[in-house]
């Protein structure tokens, strides 16, 4: 397999908690009543990148959406078990999911730039911060646009309208705005679905530069990519976790069946 | 039985008269009806507006006058000669003329009175202060030192008059008042009737009183002698003239020019000789202060409730019968929404106002009354569902990936419809709104059960504090049509001062949905793709 970008990993059963960005305890989940999520339990590394896998509808999404927990906005959902972070359940009653979804951020799979100025999307959260000071802002928005990989081609038209930019570009700006918060995870469901091959690569490239910042978990259904970027992978089916270990072990010599006949193609 | 075979031969003779149509034909029929039936609903609004516009425009536009002379062999009095103003041209004049008596008389030729037009050149139109009009033939100018045949005198003669009228005016304002107010304060103090400081007084103002009289009589003797079509002389106080001029003559220039002033009079004077004549201002105003009050009250109202119907309701049966009633509302008729505002807003809510805080006022009442602001709030009951309905469909706008977006970086569901939902929705705010004023504007039934009179004498906004007089009575344009059309349909020119008022309000329609589309383009280039 194509290998483009450093790795190192550590051993998943050995990750001590100081190592860990997220762990999921049991984690189950329903949508209407129908069970999408089954008793998942799996630990996210801190400053690496992790992959989710598996055929549409399996319930990556919702895993995703279980960290910042974004499945509370639908109409009939139930849950248990815990995610913890930093020590604490995010699902605890005292938990200010608000505040948690700055620490949590997530980019989607449409780039969905406000219809305001570039400046004032990457802006959005830190003013919903109550953070106003002019230089501040200036400052977080040139360094998350740089982190972005976007600075070089805005900088001179921060102030026109985010809805300019090309699909890549808004998809490159919402992740901006997303680390302009500092978040110590980062979701990224499907980022480039939407996306052209070139633009893709260009996505793929700055998703592999994240880590330094933040933890990166991205779901994908292009095997390649999550070979490319990830460090760690993790396969679900029909809501299961499947399989997780490092992304090398996962791609070349899979443990389950299920496994191999999705990354061989033989489904999905 | 006979019953029974008819029905069988009916059925077979539709049968065979039916028409097969292949998919094409079908579609061409189709189109065609639809084409034919927007053509029609086109021509139906061109004319429309079209009739309007001839109707109104030929208000300000000066008519010509034409001298008309019948001779009567039947009834003497039938017979004379009348200068008829008339906005046609002397053909189009003399038909109309024939078709009118050919109806008065069934056609009966014999008793049909003979007639003849022409088009004088030298007769006056005289406007009066009043907004009254009159035709006539110049003859002479009579002052206090004597008569004058010439006409360009009369400049010189106003000036004169203006100047006795300031001079009136003055011993008026700086004398008389002054005294009767010390003579009734003398009173007051029950001073005696002999007393020199009274007597003093009293003699002061016979004096000024004589010579009050004496202007008055002076500026009486300032007229303008015309005569009729007939002959007869008659006279006009120039005090009492505002314009005089020669319709017949004028160029298109001073035709352009006069029409001018005219719409400048429309929109800036009060109506004069029971609403036929001056301008439509009050009623202008009026209008434009009632739907800003309403539309200050109904777009937060209305947008709240769109919010909390959108955002916040569960969705469940409840939630989609209130906004069943909510379209259904629409569609109660208005005078409705005019009883229950009277019934409600004035004599429940206002008796109650008034029995709490304006108690030393009764029983004359102050917001117990239609008035200006419970007309504003029937009429913003009456729009909600309008903006109620607008504002939802831009909510439903607001594409999902958005307000993800705006939870995913940390806002709370209220900071998300503040920041992110509202902006996005305001073009469809803005259209409720703004059809909510073009509907409250051409309002009348409800309008005149809670508020809006025919004539009002004073404005909702003076100098008095506090300036915004809320529980006056006010005039409104689509009241003071209505009125027209009732109480004017003999009168030509009423009728055409009805005209322009409806041109008017057609116009401030039009200009509102201008201004609304153009607003909401603005917002959609801005919100959505540019
Ligand atoms: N709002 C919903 N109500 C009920 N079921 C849902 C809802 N959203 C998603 N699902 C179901 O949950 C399952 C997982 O969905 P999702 O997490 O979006 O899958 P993925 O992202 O892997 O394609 C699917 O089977 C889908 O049918
Ligand atoms: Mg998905």
């Amino acid at each position: 397999m194509l290998k483009l970008f450093e790795k190192e990993t550590l051993a998943l059963e050995s990750l001590s908690d100081e190592q860990t960005a997220l762990d999921v305890k049991n984690l189950s989940v329903r949508l209407n009543d129908s069970l999408v999520l089954d008793n998942i339990s799996m630990r996210i590394p801190k400053n690496k990148i992790t992959a989710m896998i598996g055929q549409s509808g399996c319930g990556k999404s919702t895993l995703l959406s279980s960290f910042n927990r974004m499945n509370e906005l639908h109409q009939h959902y139930a849950y248990s078990g815990e995610v913890i972070m930093d020590g604490r359940n995010i699902y605890s009653k005292k938990e200010n999911v608000a505040k948690l979804r700055t620490q949590v951020g997530m980019v989607f799979q449409r780039p969905n730039p406000f219809p305001m100025s570039i400046y004032e999307n990457v802006c959005f959260g830190l003013r919903i911060q109550g953070q106003s000071e002019r230089r501040e802002l200036d400052e977080i928005v040139e360094q998350s646009l740089r982190h972005a990989a976007l600075w070089d081609e805005v900088k001179d038209r921060l102030f026109e309208s985010a809805l300019l930019l090309s699909g890549g570009q808004q998809q490159r700006l919402v992740i901006a705005r997303a680390l302009a918060l500092k978040p110590e995870v980062l979701l990224l469901d499907e980022p480039t679905s939407a996306l052209d091959p070139l633009t893709t690569l260009h996505i793929e490239e700055l998703v592999s530069q994240l880590k330094h910042n933040c933890t990166v978990i991205i779901v994908t259904h292009n095997m390649q990519q999550a070979a490319r970027v990830s460090d760690y992978s993790a396969f679900l089916h029909q809501g299961q976790l499947i399989e997780y270990s490092d992304s090398d072990s996962l791609f070349t010599m899979p443990e389950k069946k299920q496994t191999e006949d999705y990354i061989t193609g033989r489904y999905g | 039985m006979a019953k029974a075979n008819k029905k069988a031969t009916d059925k077979e003779m539709r049968k065979s008269k039916k028409v097969i149509l292949n998919a094409q034909q079908k579609q061409a029929v189709s189109s065609f009806t639809a084409g034919l039936s927007a053509a029609i609903l086109l021509i139906a609004l061109i004319s429309l507006v079209v009739f309007i516009m001839i109707k109104g425009t030929a208000y300000f536009w000066p008519a010509n006058v034409f001298k008309v002379t019948t001779i009567s062999a039947t009834s003497p009095s039938d017979t004379g000669q009348v200068f008829v103003k008339s906005s046609v041209d002397q053909a189009e004049f003399i038909s109309a003329l024939e078709n009118r008596l050919e109806t008065q008389f069934s056609g009966n030729k014999a008793s049909m009175p003979e007639f003849e037009v022409e088009q004088p050149t030298k007769v006056y139109q005289i406007n009066l202060l009043n907004g009254d009009e009159k035709l006539g033939v110049f003859s002479r100018l009579h002052t206090q030192s004597g008569q004058y045949e010439d006409i360009q005198r009369l400049a010189k003669i106003k000036a004169e008059v203006n100047l006795l009228q300031a001079d009136l005016r003055s011993i008026q304002d700086e004398q008389l008042t002054v005294l009767h107010r010390k003579i009734a304060n003398l009173d007051q103090k029950n001073v005696e009737q002999g007393a020199p400081a009274r007597l003093h007084e009293l003699e002061l103002f016979d004096y000024w009183q004589s010579r009050a009289d004496e202007l008055s009589s002076q500026i009486e003797q300032y007229s303008i002698e015309f005569t009729d079509a007939m002959g007869n002389p008659f006279r006009v106080a120039v005090k009492n003239t505002d314009t005089l001029f020669l319709p017949n003559q004028l160029s298109l220039g001073d035709k352009f020019a006069y029409s001018a002033s005219k719409i400048f009079a429309f929109v800036s004077e009060s109506p004069k000789q029971a609403s036929t004549s001056g301008g439509v201002f009050p009623a202008l105003f009026g209008t434009v202060l009632m739907v800003l009050i309403m539309a200050i009250i109904v777009a937060p109202f209305g947008a709240m409730a769109a919010i909390y119907l959108h955002e916040y309701a569960p969705n469940n049966k409840l939630t989609s019968i209130i906004r069943i009633c909510v379209s259904n509302m629409a569609g109660v008729p208005s005078v409705v929404y005019g009883v229950f505002g009277l019934g409600f807003f004035v004599y429940f809510l206002g008796g109650s106002i008034d029995s709490i805080f304006f108690s030393e006022a009764l029983p004359s009442p102050t917001f117990g009354t239609p008035g200006l602001f419970w007309a504003a709030l029937t009429m913003a009951l009456l729009t909600l569902p309008v903006v109620i309905v607008s504002t939802e469909e831009g909510l439903r706008r607001v594409p999902e990936g958005l307000r993800a977006g705006s939870y995913a970086l940390g806002a709370t569901k209220i900071e998300t419809i503040l920041k992110t939902v509202l902006p996005i929705a305001s073009p469809g705010i803005m259209t409720g709104v703004i059809l909510a004023v073009a509907r409250a504007a051409g309002e009348v039934a409800p309008l005149i059960l809670v508020g809006a009179v025919k004539f009002a004498p004073s404005l909702p906004v003076d100098s008095d504090f506090p300036f915004l007089h809320l529980e006056r009575q006010f005039m409104h344009l689509g009241v003071f049509i209505y009125d027209g059309a009732f109480h004017n349909q003999t009168n030509t020119q009423g009728s055409s001062m009805m005209f322009a008022s409806c041109m008017l309000l057609l116009l401030i329609v039009f200009v509102l949905n201008l201004f609304a589309i153009i607003v909401r383009k603005r917002l959609r280039d801005r919100f959505l793709r540019l």
